[in-house]
């Protein structure tokens, strides 16, 4: 779920990205978060070679089975093998959850430089928009999206985009508006470049890292609707395997068989941890020295 | 422009925005595949039987018809029959919106209790030990889904621990419904109190770092006070304003709450009607929602501007 | 001159011994709740249960949530026996059937009175059969060969069909039949609804939408010294875990369908009874005859071999269920224990595909219920075991409320399907899933003209013997055509607490709250 957004807090340091390359190894969040999420990605790229059973081959005589060398963590309930499932279930959580957030991300960045470079009618056109969407019930229109186009990938990342574009539209134009009151920029129209020129090449640069922090903790927000829509059964649909499905098929077994529904968990926290931490070491790193 | 006409330019602006609410949720809902007089005659569906309710509930109307029919019931106050309880929706809603209430306000009250002791904790020695492990530990609580969270919670202090709250459901009478409400207003905090103290810890160190802050310190103000006079206001505003932006999120996640905890809530009625193709209740509910998410916002931003004298009234 | 007819219940009860398939008798697996000791007075029961009802008119509403609870305040002439295979005398002592077959004298019972104390007389009888009749009620179809019903004395309703009508009895025992007051004892029928009257054991006392329905005792009921319970409190617990909470610990007295994967658990559990009631419920896939390559029967035989009920039985329902030997369920009366519907053979599977017009397989889309688990795993179990075949199946997720309207239009290759009984005769079934003329088959377009003239053969036959032995040809040709493929035959699941005595679910879904009661 997209529509958090947290109102960039710091004010406009032109300078900022500046000594990155230099001290990033130095930021211990910035580290940590790259070390976690590099693991998870660096898992799920290497899925056929880090498991030994397909995600999807049944096995119906040996179902619900605890661990064993077979099976580390043991199979579900169709008897299939659950440390694979999760692994390739990382390949398309995490797959969807970044590719839920770009779309957005690319709308909601175009949108608000327009709103707060342009200001007037199209800002007051755009801000309309933004207050509709945000009044709009988000579970609504994602299981309408999902009846209309069938539950599943499109349907999530069309209802993410639909609702997530505002967060990042709202955060460029607060921070176009600082920017373009600044003296290079009077300077640069002065000078007669063409207004896409300013916005871009001289604008976006330096309001852009504000977006990108935001949508390190939006793809946690969309991974985190995904469970839930997977818990309605309107998220990513079997046989393909899914955190969300997972969590949701093992919680008629919280009491007996644990392991089905914590270790999904623990991949979303994890993942969670791995781009809040990495966020955080963005943001300290921008923090001038 | 003075705070009186800021509020009033505010709230006219509310009128196109929740007619934008309507509008899209009428035509998505109707462009959605399914049909409410299948749905509800089941296998038993005969064309002579569907034909008959459609003209009972008006759905053999053209659409633009029906939306203008929809608009104007609405201006005149009336949100129109559920197609399958057969009651007045105005009353179906009212009976299910103290629960959500309730949850979304004690949730939002347990989310800042929290929120505000842990971020003060952590901003206080920041990139220290604890600052690390408040910033670690509640995230735990953001990959925990509600229904799992929620049955953990049952268990342990439902049905284990002395049983001191129920299992679910609302409950009878006040206490009975505070009682009821602990557990479920618990896990939706568990869930939103890692964004509020991210928020809040970000905009304490801000604060900190401000001039006046260092002229308080250097007058010889206890670290203390500072933290609590000077941070912990500005502080609160900026969470006031996540908590609002986040209310749409909020009512998300009573969704799941009110399922696994059994509350008469909002949440489930929906549910239960957007499944069934219930369009009227489904078209009233988007409108509270958007009414509320809309007042909510307002207020925050009422609220902030007279907190705030930074923010100016245009 | 009219022929005096015994008791239906001795005609259904020859049936029942001629063929051997007692109700009871899959009831081993820990079903029927034993009564210990004699019945107590007392006590307040509370129902936790999955759903919602949606309203308490039992001529419109289709929900089984409705019904279970208007059922306790609504009774009707004639009632389900407690096995299903057969209807008893209720607010009817006795009926007459005249020798043209088509003018049926019910005899009412003596001393019935509805809540507000007003006694049942004919009128009520017509008044609330002919409200049932119409067309233009939800439930009006089952009433379809009623032409009239009148009132001669107060005690005696005379109803008479359009033409020869074997389940009449059985259909006046359906709940939209239900005796109500005369005019709604003098209210519009939608302030009726509101807070019902009826001559059942339980009265209407509130509900609070979305929380709780509860029914409180009638001291006033025919059936004297019952009911037991003081209340019955119906509450709305949708998820799983929680309701099975409630139970463990004393919040409700009785937990609806907990999951399969629990019920070993549940039977485990200090101070709950895990009831496993036989149902009507049979799963079906349903194939589209009109889409290539479903009208070859070779290939339906091949799909149908090719499933392994046992392993679904064992993985999906954790054991607690039988494979489907044909479309109808054992608790209906003239279900045929011999009927040779297709076990899993994957042998005789690739024999019959090898001769089909697709010997080296196909492609086709599975329709499955979008969030249904119980379709998502046979359909992954199907899909797995067809690759054997070559056969390549799609899953196609549809949102559960338009599945059924898309089989209905022929939008659907192979579907997943389920039936449970309403009454307790196999008619209303049987027209619906092979007879080509009406529902089209189930919406699976099979239609053999044979297997529709046998059907309406026995929709005028009385004679149990021939009746049995028309039904018995339907369900084997119906097997050998492999219109569907059956799948299983399903239980009812309640937990209870040890302390309810008495509580029986019948093959049709309803009970009988007047029979329970809770040991102190």
């Amino acid at each position: 779920m997209a529509s958090a957004a947290l109102e960039p807090a710091t004010s406009l340091v032109e300078d900022r990205g500046r000594g990155f390359a230099g001290r990033w190894y130095r930021t211990p969040s910035f580290v940590a978060g790259l070390l976690i999420l590099g693991t998870l990605i660096g898992l799920a790229l290497a899925a056929p070679l880090v498991t030994r059973y397909s995600p999807t081959a049944q096995d119906l005589h040996h179902t619900l089975s605890g661990s064993s060398s077979q099976h580390w963590l043991g199979t579900d309930q169709l008897g299939r093998d659950v440390w694979s499932r999760l692994v390739y279930a990382g390949r398309v959580d995490l797959k969807v959850g970044f590719l839920a957030v770009l779309l957005p991300f690319l709308i909601g960045t175009t949108l608000g430089s327009l709103a707060g470079y342009y200001g007037g009618k199209l800002d007051m056109l755009i801000a309309y928009l933004v207050n509709v969407v945000v009044a709009f019930p988000f579970y609504v229109l994602i299981i309408a999206m999902s009846f209309v186009l069938g539950p599943g990938e499109r349907s999530i990342y069309i209802a993410i985009t639909f609702v997530g574009w505002v967060s990042y539209t709202r955060i460029i134009r607060a921070e176009i508006l600082v920017a373009k009151r600044r003296e290079y920029v009077e300077a640069a129209k002065v000078a007669g470049l063409r207004d896409s020129r300013i916005i871009v090449r001289h604008l976006l640069p330096n309001v852009i890292m504000q977006a990108v922090i935001f949508a390190m903790s939006d793809i946690i927000l969309s991974l985190a609707a995904i469970v839930t829509l997977g818990y309605l059964g309107l998220g990513i649909q079997p046989p393909t395997p899914d955190w969300g499905d997972m969590i949701a098929g093992g919680q008629n077994f919280i009491t007996t068989k644990w392991q089905l529904s914590v270790f999904p968990g623990l991949c979303v926290v994890l993942t969670g941890l791995g781009l809040s931490l990495l966020a955080d070491g963005v943001n300290d790193l921008m923090r001038p020295e | 422009m003075d705070r009186l006409s800021y509020i009033a330019s505010r709230l006219l602006q509310v009128i196109p925005v929740i007619f934008g609410c309507t509008l899209v949720c009428f035509f998505m809902l109707h462009l959605v595949p399914g049909d409410p007089a299948r749905t509800m005659l089941g296998v038993h569906a005969t064309p002579q039987g569907v034909a008959r309710l459609h003209r009972e509930w008006g759905l053999d109307q053209p659409l633009w018809r029906q939306y203008l029919d929809y608009l104007n019931r609405l201006l005149h106050g009336d949100l129109g029959t559920s197609l399958f309880y057969n009651l007045d929706v105005a009353q179906l809603i009212k009976d299910r919106l103290p629960p959500t209430l309730w949850l979304l306000f004690l949730s939002a009250l347990m989310s800042v209790l929290i929120a505000i002791p842990l971020a003060m904790l952590a901003a206080s020695k920041p990139d220290g030990a604890r600052d690390q492990v408040v910033r670690v530990v509640p995230m735990i609580g953001l990959g925990m889904p509600a229904f799992w969270t929620g049955i953990i919670l049952l268990i342990l202090f439902a049905l284990n621990l002395g049983r001191v709250f129920p299992v679910g459901g609302y409950g009878h009478g006040f206490t009975g419904h505070v009682r009821s409400m602990i557990l479920p207003s618990l896990t939706v905090a568990l869930f939103i109190s890692p964004i509020l103290i991210r928020s809040l810890r970000a905009s304490l160190l801000e604060v900190l770092q401000a001039d006046y802050v260092t002229t308080a310190r250097a007058k010889g103000i206890p670290e203390r006070r500072v933290m609590i006079k000077h941070a912990l206001r500005n502080g609160v505003i900026s969470m006031v304003t996540v908590l609002g932006l986040n209310i749409a999120y909020l009512v998300g996640g009573t969704l799941v709450v009110e399922q696994v905890f059994a509350l008469p809530g909002i949440g489930q009625l929906m549910l239960a009607a957007i499944f069934q193709r219930d369009f009227t209740v489904v078209q009233a509910i988007a409108l509270v929602f958007a009414i509320l998410v809309v007042l909510i916002n307002l207020l925050t931003d009422i609220v902030h501007a007279m907190l705030d004298p930074r923010v100016r009234f245009d | 001159m009219k022929r005096r007819l015994a008791l239906v219940i001795a005609m259904m009860a020859a049936a029942v011994l001629l063929f051997g398939c007692g109700g009871g008798s899959s009831n081993s697996g820990g079903g029927g709740s034993q009564s210990s000791g004699t019945p107590q007075k007392g006590g307040d029961l509370v129902i936790a249960r999955t759903q919602e009802s949606l309203g308490m008119d039992n001529t419109n509403v289709f929900d089984n949530e409705s019904i279970w609870i208007f059922q306790q305040m609504y009774e009707t002439l004639y009632t389900v026996s407690p096995d299903g295979k057969s209807v008893i005398p209720w607010l009817a002592t006795s009926y007459d059937l005249s020798p043209d077959k088509l003018t049926y004298t019910f005899h009412l019972r003596q001393g019935v009175k509805f809540h507000n104390g007003q006694p049942m007389t004919s009128a009520d009888v017509k008044f609330s059969i002919d409200k049932a009749k119409d067309p233009n009620t939800g439930w009006g179809f089952i009433d379809s060969a009623i032409k009239s019903v009148e009132a001669p004395d107060p005690q005696t309703v005379v109803i008479t069909t359009k033409y020869k009508w074997a389940p009449l009895i059985a259909d006046i025992a359906l709940f939209n039949n239900a005796v109500l007051p005369k005019d709604y004892a003098g209210e519009t029928a939608k302030q009726f609804y509101q807070h019902p009257i009826g001559t059942g054991p339980f009265k209407w006392d509130h509900w609070t939408h979305g929380q709780e329905i509860k029914l409180v005792r009638n001291d006033n009921y025919w059936q004297k010294g019952k009911p037991y319970l003081n209340s019955v409190t119906w509450t709305t617990v949708p998820a799983d875990n929680t309701r099975e909470l409630q139970l463990k610990g004393g919040q409700a007295q009785i937990d609806e369908f907990p999951a399969y994967s629990s019920i070993k658990e549940l039977q485990n559990t200090p101070g709950v009874v895990m009831h496993l009631f036989p149902s009507t419920r049979t799963d079906y896939l349903c194939m589209n005859e009109k889409v290539k390559p479903f009208d070859d029967v070779h290939v339906r035989r091949a799909i149908s071999y090719a499933l392994d009920r046992n392993a679904v039985i064992q993985s999906v329902l954790f054991g607690n269920g039988k494979p489907a030997n044909s479309f109808m369920p054992p608790q209906v009366p003239y279900y045929d224990p011999n009927s040779p519907g297709l076990q899993y053979d994957m042998d005789k599977a690739k024999q019959e595909l090898a001769q089909s017009s697709v010997p080296n397989g196909f492609s086709f889309q599975l329709s499955v219920g979008s969030g249904v688990d119980q379709d998502q795993q046979i359909a992954q179990i199907l899909q797995n075991s067809l690759k054997q075949l070559n056969i390549d199946v799609k899953l196609r997720q549809v949102d559960p409320s338009v599945q059924f309207a898309q089989q209905q239009k022929g939008d659907y290759e192979m579907t997943s399907a389920y039936w449970t009984m309403d009454i307790a005769d196999p008619d209303e079934l049987v027209s619906f899933a092979v007879d080509g003329t009406t529902a089209k088959s189930f919406f699976t377009w099979y239609n053999n003209p044979q297997v529709i003239n046998w059907t309406h053969q026995a929709q005028s036959t009385f004679d149990k013997g021939q009746r049995q032995q028309l039904y018995s040809e339907i369900q084997k040709q119906a097997a050998e055509d492999a219109f569907m493929v059956f799948e299983f035959y399903s239980p009812y699941r309640y937990a209870t607490s040890d302390k309810v005595q008495g509580f029986q679910v019948y093959p049709t879904g309803n009970y009988h709250m007047e029979d329970v009661w809770l040991k102190q």
